[in-house]
C-alpha cells in the first residue's frame, strides 16, 4: 500500500515526465515541418536578412563583454597551477583549449538564448496571442516559412559566426590578463596556444555552437508558437523556452562531447 | 458561395452545434448575437483557422475542412478578413501593414502600393497615417486600419469581425456604409459580425443569428425585423423582457 502523499508524488512525477515529453514531441514535429520547408528552401528572403541583422548586432556587446571575462576566469583559474609549477608555457593550452572547446561555446550560447532566443519566444508569442500569426495564415502566408525558419536560420547562423567572434576575444582576453595578473608575457601565451591547440579542437567548439543555435532556435520558437491564456500566457513561454532552452543545450553539450572527442 | 454544412466544434465546451448555412455570392450577410455565441469561432472555421469537429465548409464548390496547408492558402487568396482585435503586425507601419497583402499578391511598383494605401486611409477617415506604428494608435483608429487592411485587395469573400467596435456613431455608420458600396462594386460576398445591430441592419441582405453556439435564425433583414422567434425579436429589439 502506498500512502496518499506517495501517491501523488508519483502522480505528480508522471504529470510532468507527461509534459516534458509533449513539449519534446511538440519540438520534433516542428523540426519536421521546417524540414520539409528546406527541400526546396521556401524561406522568405527579406525576414532572412532582417533577422540576421537584427540578432547578430543585438548579441555583439553582450557575447563580446562575456567573452572577455570568460578568458579572464579561465586564466584566473588557470594560474593556481602555472605558479605552482611554474610552468608558464602552458597557460596558452590551459586557458585556450578549454575555452575554445568548451567553456566558450556554451556561456555564449546561454547568453544568446537569455538574449535572442527570450526575445524570439515574446515576439512569436505576442504575435501568436494577439492573432497575427491567425492574420499571416489568412493572408495565405505560410508562418513557418515566413516566420520560422528565417529566425531558426538566423540564430544558428548568427550563433555560429558569434561563437567564433567570442572565441577570438576570449582568447585575447586571455592573454591579456595573464600578463597582468601572471606575468606571463602574451607571446609565450600565443605560442603555448598555438602548440598544442589543433584545428579540430577549434571545430569541435563551433559545431557544439551551431547545435546549440539549433536547439535554442527551435526550443524558442517552439514555446512562442503553442503559448495560451494571452498576455500572463506569454510571461509563461518566455520562461519555460529559457530554461528548455538551457536544459537542452547542457544534454546535448554532454552528449556531443563524446561524439566529438 | 459560402455553405456550412452541420458544422460542430467544441473546446473546452460545445462552441458550434450543427451550424448550416449558406451565403450566396454577393451577398452581405449579418451575422449577430450575444457574447461567446461562437460568431469568431465560425468566421475561423471558414477560412480554416480553426478545425472543426464535424461538418463541412465549401467555398465556391471547394471543401475547405480537410484540406491541406497548401491548397488552404490557395483557397485562402480568395479573403480578406478583420479581426475582432484587428491583428495588426506590430513590427510595420500602418502604411506597411495595409500594403502587406498587396504585396503579397505581388505588387511590387512602390508608387502604386503608395496610392493604393492613401486611397484605403482616405476611406477610413486616417489620412496622413501611413508612417504611425499600430501601437501608437487609439482603439478605433486600430480598428479602421484593420478595415483599411481588410479591404485593400478587393477580395472576392470578406469576412469582418465587429467592423465598428470602439467606434463613434458616426464614423460607425460611415465604415458600415464603406463597406456596402465597396461590396456592391466588387459584387463580394461578405459576413459581417457586429453587435451594432441598428446600424448593421441598414446594410444587411440577410441576417443570421447565433446563440450559444446554434444559429438559431437565417433570413432576409426584413424577416429579422419582423421575427417572432422569442430570442430573435428580444435580440434585434434590444427588449431587456425576454428568453435571453
Ligand atoms: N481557441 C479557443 N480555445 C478555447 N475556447 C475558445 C477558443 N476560441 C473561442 N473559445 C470559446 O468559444 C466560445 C465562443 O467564442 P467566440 O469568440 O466565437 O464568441 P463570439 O460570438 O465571437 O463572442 P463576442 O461577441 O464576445 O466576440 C467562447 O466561450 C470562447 O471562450
Ligand atoms: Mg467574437
Amino acid at each position: 500500500m502506498s500512502t496518499p502523499d506517495e501517491e501523488t508524488l508519483s502522480a505528480r512525477v508522471g504529470a510532468s515526465a507527461f509534459a516534458v515529453a509533449a513539449q519534446v514531441g511538440g519540438v520534433a514535429i516542428l523540426t519536421a515541418r521546417l524540414a520539409r520547408r528546406l527541400f526546396p528552401p521556401r524561406v522568405d528572403g527579406p525576414e532572412l536578412l532582417r533577422n540576421l541583422y537584427k540578432m547578430g548586432v543585438r548579441s555583439l556587446p553582450i557575447v563580446g563583454v562575456t567573452a572577455l571575462f570568460v578568458g579572464a576566469i579561465m586564466v584566473v583559474q588557470a594560474g593556481v597551477l602555472i605558479r605552482r609549477f611554474g610552468a608558464e608555457g602552458l597557460l596558452g593550452w590551459g586557458a585556450g583549449f578549454a575555452t575554445v572547446r568548451e567553456v566558450g561555446p556554451i556561456l555564449i550560447a546561454l547568453m544568446f538564448s537569455g538574449r535572442v532566443g527570450a526575445n524570439n519566444t515574446a515576439e512569436l508569442a505576442t504575435m501568436t496571442v494577439t492573432e497575427q500569426v491567425d492574420a499571416l495564415s489568412t493572408l495565405a502566408i505560410d508562418p513557418l516559412s515566413y516566420l520560422i525558419l528565417p529566425r531558426v536560420i538566423s540564430m544558428v547562423v548568427m550563433l555560429f559566426i558569434l561563437t567564433i567572434f567570442g572565441d577570438v576575444l576570449a582568447l585575447v582576453g586571455a592573454a591579456y590578463t595573464g600578463q597582468a595578473l601572471l606575468g606571463v608575457n602574451v607571446a609565450t601565451f600565443w605560442n603555448g596556444l598555438l602548440e598544442a591547440i589543433r584545428v579540430w579542437d577549434l571545430a569541435t567548439g563551433l559545431i557544439k555552437s551551431a547545435l546549440f543555435g539549433l536547439i535554442i532556435a527551435l526550443s524558442s520558437s517552439h514555446y512562442g508558437l503553442t503559448v495560451t491564456g494571452g498576455a500572463p500566457g506569454v510571461g509563461r513561454a518566455v520562461n519555460a523556452s529559457v530554461v528548455a532552452s538551457a536544459t537542452g543545450v547542457f544534454i546535448s553539450d554532454y552528449f556531443s562531447t563524446y561524439v566529438l572527442q | 458561395m459560402i455553405e456550412v454544412h452541420g458544422l460542430s466544434k467544441s473546446f473546452a465546451e460545445p462552441v458550434l452545434r450543427d451550424v448550416s448555412l449558406t451565403v450566396p455570392r454577393g451577398c452581405l450577410f449579418g451575422l449577430v448575437g450575444p457574447g461567446a455565441a461562437g460568431k469568431s469561432v465560425l468566421l475561423k472555421c471558414l477560412v480554416g483557422l480553426v478545425t472543426p469537429d464535424r461538418g463541412a465548409v465549401t467555398v465556391a464548390g471547394e471543401t475547405v475542412t480537410g484540406l491541406d496547408e497548401l491548397s488552404l492558402q490557395r483557397v485562402r487568396r480568395r479573403f480578406g478578413m478583420l479581426f475582432q482585435n484587428n491583428a495588426l503586425f506590430d513590427y510595420l507601419t500602418v502604411g506597411e501593414n495595409i500594403a502587406f497583402p498587396l504585396r503579397r499578391m505581388g505588387v511590387t511598383d512602390e508608387a502604386e502600393l503608395a496610392e493604393r494605401v492613401a486611397d484605403r486611409l482616405r476611406a477610413v477617415s486616417l489620412v496622413g497615417f501611413e508612417a504611425r506604428m499600430p501601437s501608437g494608435l487609439s482603439g478605433g483608429q486600430k480598428k479602421r486600419v484593420g478595415v483599411a487592411r481588410a479591404t485593400v485587395t478587393r477580395a472576392e469573400i470578406v469576412l469582418y469581425d465587429e467592423p465598428a467596435a470602439g467606434l463613434d456613431p458616426v464614423t460607425s455608420q460611415k465604415i458600415f456604409d464603406l463597406l456596402r458600396r465597396e461590396q456592391r462594386e466588387t459584387n463580394a460576398t461578405v459576413i459581417m459580425v457586429s453587435s451594432d445591430i441598428d446600424r448593421l441592419l441598414t446594410v444587411t441582405d440577410r441576417v443570421g443569428l447565433m446563440h450559444r453556439g446554434e444559429l438559431l435564425f437565417d433570413g432576409t433583414t426584413d424577416e429579422a425585423r419582423s421575427s417572432l422567434h422569442p430570442v430573435v425579436k428580444q435580440f434585434i429589439h434590444g427588449e431587456v423582457e425576454g428568453p435571453l
